[in-house]
């Protein structure tokens, strides 16, 4: 070796040696947990140009007047309590005293009140704004302050699941912001909320932060409860980190390039829960998976051929093989976890090939093709299709299956341009508004699934009822309609499936599948 | 030569407008709708008629088209649907990212596929010629997220070594930067290396047969005299063609790679546009693509001479 080359490396190695020491051996680091997110954020605003990864995000970050419980009920968040009228037309929350927004200033009923009329304004382009503008159930009338903590909403009809679409996920839980997070000309600059998370660095394409809010006012429960509960954050720093393959995600979980995945395959489940040092948690969630029916197409209008192919599938072999045994059969399109699943919803379809045979026979059935959408975006829904086409066969259904690109499949259902379809719902948290995904008239809505007058009149009755005996007959009713008329075959709910680093303690998948990192706390594996 | 790059760019100019037409229309083509993408399978009609008049989507096809020719003429390739920002810096970005995998990998290929492919035709039918050529054509047989996986099995997850995703830019820290671009670098270059290697042999076993390599043996000019100053710069015009192609194709995106090693270039925001129907980016992308295909091949035309003296400009 030339002695120029020897001297070079004599001096820069040491000090290559000490650079890389010292930025390993920082004292007094803030302590960061990296969490990986199969896709970027669209925005920072709640319920705006949003997506799962963007709800779950902005939800560490603002909070709403009532949040999900884990139970996936609905409980006061920012308001201390809230109180229906009797006419159910009246909502009075009284908000909790000295909560503080990132920006120092203290929440009041005007804060709520501007907030409200921020996301009522159309320009603002809120995805719930339908919900509460006379489109949906019933419209916001008026918003009045009373008092500094006292908000009164007052609807034009009751709505039983006002306050349970107030929490949306999708909405941004309607979280309250300070006005400081709209410039003067009314654009967004970012969100000035009350969660016990502020917006950190946003690196397009690679990484999204959260930094602790030192001044969070945490609610005073002991412990978080869903997304309401004591919700105060241990960890100075949440970096989402955008990994869009899972592979790489799994691989950044065993290499330490991640301490969490948030959401991975029942198939994944099982080979990282026997790694050392990782642990998975398991929780079913509100996901709707299952078949849709195009009942106005020639075909299928006829119910005994949609009840034979009901009754031609094989429910817990085929929910067994799409979760690898961690979900159960559910025929309803109440999902398992929620308040309302009573027996009524348990019930559901048997498998019964001799008498899906003798109903084909009745209904003239000669094999004719049925073609049912499916694609590999999501590969439960390509499964659902696989399965359902082999079991179908066997009593003389001839399905056939057409792979479609996701965005395509999507306007499909939009436009009820489909004989049949395997379909997920994304999570409806209220009984009423999963049965409102897939009830209504075709005519002025293509995407509804179901349309019966009675199950309509049933499902009005059931949204402006808020006493809940009263709306669990109702559901109870919707329920076996639903089995009689057929018009989609319900198949599972799903599971959310964590996977973690076993330092980080505390964390906990739910039904509501969205990550929550308050409450979560970094062990000291040095010790 | 002068006169010559002009006439080049002269004649990319209506490529270029016929391209933005066609990419235009075909994305329209596309079935699936962007509004229906961002409100998803909760979207109700009015939503829906409201979120497509936000975005521009309800004037004709025409009309969408003259708004956007005229924007991008003055320099302005509109915003992103899906996450409101500029089109134009937001490309700029990620094609950086993309362009210094690119540009490094192809180089080292390039840097070692010639010597090993002049090499290989120098000892031709030999056991080492044999040898390279099978490593070669096996490099060049795997795809290249496969051979990106093992890479990060091995070196980030069982070693170690080198973090598994990612991205530093260099302005933040550079050594940090290094480390995040060694496996999708190393990946590209082995990939890359196959076909490289191949054609610098091929092409030098063809110049080794002619005449004036006798010639320049019989004069007593040592082997690597002939190999180095004779063949090398007649076999390496076919190679450096084969070069140009595959920066031109790369540069435009390496999908693949930067999906498994999670890094934010021009390849993975077009897949994700593709999937978001996020129209401008999309423009934004392919007349990106195109522009370098054109560079590219004007590039490589310029250097020819350098390489063969025979081509006059």
């Amino acid at each position: 070796m030339h002695d120029y080359v020897k001297k070079a490396l004599c001096y820069s190695l040491p000090t290559l040696s000490l650079c890389l020491a010292a930025s390993t051996l920082q004292a007094g680091e803030p302590s960061m947990i990296k969490v990986a997110f199969n896709g970027d954020i669209r925005s920072t605003e709640p319920g705006v140009n949003r997506d799962e990864n963007s709800d779950a995000f902005i939800l560490h970050i603002v909070e709403g007047l009532v949040a999900y419980r884990e139970d996936a009920s609905v409980g006061p968040m920012l308001a201390k309590d809230v109180t229906v009228s009797d006419d159910g037309l009246t909502y009075t929350f009284t908000l909790r005293e000295g909560v503080k927004f990132q920006n120092g200033k203290t929440l009041t009923a005007e804060d709520v009140k501007w907030s409200w009329q921020h996301y009522l304004d159309p320009k603002t382009q809120w995805r719930c704004l339908s919900e509460f503008d006379g489109r949906g159930v019933a419209k916001i009338v008026d918003i009045q302050t009373p008092g500094p903590l006292k908000v009164v909403f007052r609807l034009d009809q009751p709505n039983g699941v006002f306050l349970a679409t107030m929490a949306r996920p999708d909405c941004g839980a309607s979280g309250i912001v300070h006005p400081d997070s709209v410039a003067a000309d009314g654009s967004w600059i970012k969100p000035v909320g009350t969660g016990p998370f502020t917006l950190g660095q946003w690196k397009q394409g690679q990484y999204v932060e959260l930094d602790r809010f030192k001044d969070y006012t945490p609610r005073d429960e002991a412990k978080p409860d869903g997304m309401t509960g004591n919700k105060q954050a241990f960890i100075d720093r949440v970096r989402f980190v955008v990994i869009p393959d899972a592979a790489s995600a799994k691989a950044a979980l065993l290499s330490g390039g991640v301490d969490l995945l948030p959401d991975v395959t029942a198939m994944d489940e099982a080979e990282l829960k026997h790694v050392p040092g990782l642990s998975v948690q398991i929780s079913q969630v509100m996901t709707l998976n299952g078949l849709l029916f195009q009942t106005r197409d020639p075909l299928l209008s006829d119910v005994r051929i949609r009840r034979a192919l009901a009754l031609s599938l094989d429910y817990p072999q085929m929910v067994n093989a799409l979760s690898n045994g961690l979900s159960a059969v559910n025929n309803s399109v109440i999902p398992t976890t929620s308040p309302y699943y009573d027996a009524t919803a348990h019930r559901g379809y048997t498998s019964n090939l001799e008498e899906a045979r003798r109903l084909l026979r009745e209904a003239g059935y000669k094999g004719q093709p049925i073609t049912m959408i499916v694609n590999k975006r999501y590969p439960q829904m390509f499964d659902m299709g696989v399965l359902s086409q082999a079991m179908a066969q066997m009593v003389g259904i001839n399905i056939q299956l057409e792979t479609l690109e996701w965005g395509t499949q999507l306007e499909r259902y939009q436009s009820g341009n489909y004989q049949m379809m395997a379909f997920s719902y994304s999570p409806r948290f209220d009984a009423a508004l999963s049965y409102e995904s897939v009830t209504g008239n075709k005519d002025k809505e293509s995407r509804k699934v179901w349309e019966n007058p009675q199950a309509q009149e049933l499902l009005r009755e059931a949204q402006r009822e808020s006493d809940t005996a009263k709306r669990q007959a109702l559901f109870d009713q919707l329920h076996n309609l639903m089995l009689a008329d057929v018009p989609m075959v319900m198949i599972y709910n799903g599971t959310n499936i964590g996977a973690m680093k076993s330092r980080v303690e505390g964390y906990r998948s739910w039904p509501i599948a969205k990550p929550r990192l308050w409450g979560v706390k970094l062990a000291d594996t040095s010790k | 030569m002068f006169r010559f790059i002009l006439h080049r760019l002269g004649m990319a100019v209506p490529t270029l407008l016929l391209i933005s037409v066609m990419v235009f229309a075909l994305i329209r083509f596309i079935p699936g709708d962007p509004a229906l993408l961002m409100l998803g399978d909760m979207a109700d009609a009015q939503s829906l008629a409201q979120m497509r008049s936000s975005l521009g989507l309800d004037h004709s096809v025409v009309t969408q088209y003259l708004i956007w020719i005229k924007a991008v003429l003055s320099g302005d390739l509109g915003f992103s649907i899906s996450s409101r920002q500029a089109v134009l810096p937001l490309l700029l970005d990620r094609f950086s990212v993309s362009a210094t995998i690119v540009l490094v990998a192809v180089g080292l290929a390039t840097l070692i596929a010639v010597p090993v492919g002049l090499l290989a035709a120098w000892k031709q039918n030999s056991p080492m010629d044999l040898g390279l050529v099978a490593s070669a054509t096996l490099l060049l047989s795997i795809p290249s997220f496969w051979l990106g996986l093992l890479l990060l099995y091995g070196f980030g997850i069982k070693l170690g070594w080198l973090p598994v995703v990612g991205y530093v830019a260099f302005a933040d820290d550079p050594f940090k930067a290094v480390t995040y671009l060694v496996l999708p670098i190393v990946t590209l270059t082995l990939v890359e290396f196959g076909a490289i290697a191949r054609m610098a042999r091929a092409s030098t076993i063809e110049v080794l047969r002619l005449e004036y390599i006798a010639h320049a043996r019989a004069k007593g000019l040592s082997e690597g005299a002939v190999l180095w100053r004779h063949a090398l710069r007649n076999a390496f015009a076919p190679t450096w063609t084969l070069v140009g192609l595959i920066l031109g194709n790369l540069l435009g995106g390496i999908a693949v790679l930067e999906t498994v090693f999670t890094l934010p270039g021009v390849g993975r925001l077009m897949v994700d546009s593709i999937f978001a129907r996020d129209y401008p980016v999309l423009q934004g992308c392919l007349l990106l693509i195109t522009c370098i295909y054109v560079l590219v091949n004007l590039c490589v035309d310029l250097l020819y001479p350098l390489f063969d003296p025979r081509v006059k400009l």
